[in-house]
């Protein structure tokens, strides 16, 4: 059977958008971004890149993990962006705002997950 | 700034996601006006091409299409040089406290007013006073290609002005109500690159007696090519100047079509002598009309001499059937004279072809992008100081050189002129010797660059007296955007292009990045100073380009064409733009460094700022961004937020003695004062237009009023109009 759930509330299909966004927003930082760490750019919109598609994918198939995945990334993305241009206002907006944004959506969607999550190993338990 | 940050990266996540099946999908297909990338600005031998080279020059000896003399003025047999009528003393030598008589208001071109009813303390009560139209705007159906960019003059009880079509207005200073109007008949065919008239000149006449028609005349230079003299009471032509009135500044000038050449700044006029130069315009061919200097008589239109770069030692016109030399560097910024010294200070611009140089003579390559200062009296230069070797940049002075009386540690005095430039590097020199009063460093700059045969000069001249009007070389960490997607987007192009800072040779495997950039630094709005403080105001732009060169037949795939090619259309690759450089085996893309499906810079802010500099110690006092993001916005659109990020900016900064500074320029469509110890920005106003001027100041029956051109700019991408808005206290009857 298939990984992904058809979700069943609107929670549910929140949570799967959000998923979706999340992939459709790390595929370019992944592509985009191993060019760029091949001609000698920065090595983090690849990493990231890679993290958040795989977050998404996660979170499509709602596991926590993913959700999780994702926060991880936004924090390693503030680290980064400290690093690279300190307390700087401008430099600092295009870096961690829209990502920030996005974690909170994700920050909402942990409980669905955990339900999915649950109600997941009670179908598993019921079938075997 | 997006409060919507997400349906924006969605959009741009979809698009590359669409990108993903074709690897190279963003390089390949971009926007017009994109540099090709890597790879692409060559046709291999195999690919269908066009029909090859569609432009086949035009003899430099054939005449001059019709449209060219518009006024059909006769031209009469070439004249020997001459000398002026000699001159009486101008209003511009010692402005009355109440007036604005020039451009820059005096003949040191010092922005500076004496004038201090409108302070920092009362400046809340500054309010519109009235609106002028001048009546110049596109037509339906017209390309847009306004930037009116006037200062009105005010003499005694009248103002003047020019329409960006170049129709001569006098108005009252009280009211804006016209009391003359003097119609050019200018048609839209004859706009160059941009319909602006920057200002008019106040002559006051040396043969006609006071009180006789045309003793004050009203004298302009027209985007057509002619000088007009009117007089100032009633606005009608004065019979004693040229051809009713007129001279026709394309004699000589060989073949050309309307809107190839043109005027937009008002000629200074040094001991008796008019001089004109002219903009051509840029990119076109190799072979362009000549940027002759030329100078006429004030009194009756006559000529008087030719500095043609390369026929050095001939001052007269040219012979029947010959013409000036073409191709050669054309200066079209405001020139300033020097009546003590009996010069003119001519701020060149580069050869026709600016981003090829291996077809320069050495002539050329002397004074190219430099301050020439040639004697009033027979057209031959006394000194050249060059801003930039062998300019491939575009860095063609626009701003007008100001005059200032400099004092040296020692005490002594030297008469010096400050010379702002785009690159942000602002000289001053010794106005007797060309010398830098400042210490001016010869560096080494990249050599001998990346075009096969066309080296770059070896070492490049910093003026390291002066604080730079610039920021570092950009860093990738630099770029910027509104979410890491198109932040990312804008790494890779700064990854994927040439750049080893400000002088990266131009390249054709992949795009360079061209930084400050034509439009950087200091541009045709020039800067203020006060001579009793010592305070230089400067606002600038920090805008870096994006640029390739293509290969012959990759221009012609382009489409890319000179203005005189019988396929040319309006629109179609300018001045700013891609430009075919026929004649030259390149034609050139030049595009902003921006994200092109956002229509973000692809640095971060600010793009544009103001600074205030002591000449006394060359200390900046203060500086900060210039203009809020109220107007600007990704998609072009207004995001209304007050926050001042520095937009781009044309248009100089006038100081008053009220301590304040008054500056419009910026693409929030505002005009702003600063207090001038602080630097406080502490009154601003929207105007119905775009401020692409310089604002001017002056007294009228007790009251100081300011005046700005809110014209707009299309280049700017700020609303046109034709209002004059002028404002003064309301609480000062």
């Amino acid at each position: 059977m298939s990984a992904f759930v058809t979700p069943q509330t609107p929670a549910g299909w929140a949570t799967l958008g959000l998923a979706v966004i999340i992939i459709l927003l790390g595929l370019p930082l992944l592509y985009m971004g191993a060019e760029l760490a091949f001609i000698g750019g920065s090595w983090y919109y690849v990493i990231v890149g890679l993290a958040v598609t795989v977050a998404g994918l996660l979170m499509a198939m709602g596991r926590v993990a993913g959700g999780l995945l994702y926060l991880a990334a936004v924090a390693f993305t503030w680290l980064w962006a400290l690093w690279e241009v300190g307390l700087d206002g401008w430099g600092l907006l295009p870096r961690v705002f829209g990502p920030t944004l996005l974690a909170l959506g994700v920050l909402a969607c942990l409980p669905v997950l955990k339900r999915a999550e649950a109600a997941r190993s009670t179908l598993v338990r019921e079938v075997a | 700034m997006s409060r919507t940050p997400m349906p924006r990266g969605l959009l741009l996540g979809a698009t590359i996601i669409t990108g993903l099946s074709c690897a190279t999908a963003l390089a390949q297909v971009p926007p017009a006006d994109q540099p090709p990338g890597t790879g692409n600005a060559t046709v291999p031998p195999a690919q269908p091409t066009p029909p090859a080279d569609a432009f086949s020059a035009p003899s430099p000896n054939g005449p001059q299409a019709p449209g060219v003399n518009a006024a059909n003025i006769p031209d009469g047999p070439p004249a020997e040089p001459s000398e002026a009528t000699p001159m009486v003393e101008q209003v511009v030598a010692n402005p009355a406290h109440d007036d604005w008589p020039g451009y820059a208001r005096d003949d040191r071109a010092t922005r500076y007013s004496p004038l201090d009813q409108i302070t920092p303390a009362n400046i809340s009560h500054l309010k519109r006073a009235f609106i002028y139209h001048t009546g110049s705007k596109p037509g339906p159906g017209q390309v847009n290609k306004w930037a009116a960019e006037t200062t009105p003059i005010k003499v005694g009880d009248g103002m003047y002005m020019c329409s960006a079509l170049n129709d001569m207005m006098r108005i009252d200073p009280a009211t804006g109500k016209e009391v003359w109007h003097f119609h050019a008949n200018e048609k839209y065919e004859s706009i160059p690159y941009t319909a602006a008239c920057k200002a008019v000149v106040y002559y006051t006449s040396s043969t006609v007696p006071e009180g006789e028609h045309c003793h004050h005349r009203i004298l302009e230079a027209t985007l057509d090519e002619r000088l007009i003299e009117v007089d100032s009471e009633d606005g009608k032509v004065c019979e004693g100047f040229g051809w009713h009135g007129m001279v026709n500044l394309m004699k000589g000038m060989g073949e050309s079509v309307p809107g190839f050449v043109a005027e937009t700044a008002p000629p200074p006029i040094v001991n008796g002598a008019i001089i004109t130069n002219q903009e051509i315009l840029d990119g076109q061919r190799r072979w362009a009309p000549s940027g002759v200097i030329r100078g006429y008589d004030a009194e009756t239109g006559r000529f008087l001499w030719a500095w043609d770069v390369n026929r050095p030692h001939e001052h007269g016109e040219p012979k029947e059937g010959e013409h000036y030399s073409r191709g050669t560097p054309n200066s079209w910024a405001a020139m300033i004279g020097d009546n003590a010294l009996g010069l003119v200070y001519v701020p060149t611009g580069n050869s026709a072809a600016d981003y090829y140089s291996a077809m320069r003579s050495p002539e050329e390559n002397k004074v190219s992008s430099a301050v020439v200062a040639i004697d009033v009296k027979t057209g031959e230069p006394r000194w050249v100081f060059q801003t930039v070797h062998k300019d491939v940049w575009d860095y063609d002075i626009g701003s007008q050189p100001t005059l200032m009386d400099f004092t040296k540690p020692d005490g002594s005095s030297v008469p010096a002129l400050i010379m702002p430039t785009k690159r942000g590097q602002t000289f001053v020199l010794d106005r007797r010797t060309g010398e830098p009063v400042l210490p001016v460093e010869e560096r080494p700059a990249p050599s001998p660059g990346m075009v096969p045969g066309d080296p770059r000069a070896p070492t490049q001249p910093w003026s390291v007296g002066m604080p730079r009007l610039g920021f570092a070389p950009l860093k990738e960490a630099d770029m910027w955007g509104m979410s890491p997607i198109d932040q990312l987007y804008c790494r890779l192009k700064y990854r994927r292009a040439h750049y080893v800072g400000e002088f990266t040779p131009p390249s054709i495997d992949k795009p360079w990045l061209e930084y400050p950039g034509y439009n950087g630094g200091s541009d045709w709005g020039s800067v203020a100073y006060d001579e009793k403080t010592g305070i230089l105001i400067a606002n600038w732009n920090n805008t870096p380009m994006y640029d390739q060169l293509v290969s012959r037949k990759k221009a012609d795939q382009l489409g890319l064409m000179p203005v005189d090619d019988p396929n040319y259309k309006p629109g179609g690759g300018g001045a700013e733009g891609a430009g075919a450089m026929a004649e030259t085996p390149y034609g050139i893309v030049v595009s902003p460094f921006w994200d092109e499906y956002t229509g973000m810079m692809c640095n971060r802010p600010p793009y544009g700022m103001i600074t205030a500099i002591d000449m006394h110690t060359q200390k900046v006092l203060w500086q900060h961004p210039l203009g809020s993001a109220r107007a600007n916005g990704p998609f072009g659109l207004p995001t209304h937020l007050p926050l001042t990020i520095g937009t781009p900016n044309n248009g100089g900064p006038v100081i008053t003695a009220g301590g304040l500074i008054f500056v419009a320029a910026t693409t929030d469509n505002m005009i702003h004062a600063f207090d001038i110890h602080t630097g406080r920005e502490v009154w601003n106003d929207v105007l119905p237009g775009g401020g692409q001027a310089t604002p001017m100041t002056y007294e009228y029956k007790g009251k100081q009023y300011v005046a700005i051109m809110a014209g707009g700019h299309h280049f700017m991408m700020t609303p046109v109009t034709d209002d004059l808005v002028v404002y003064a206290l309301d609480n000062v009857n």
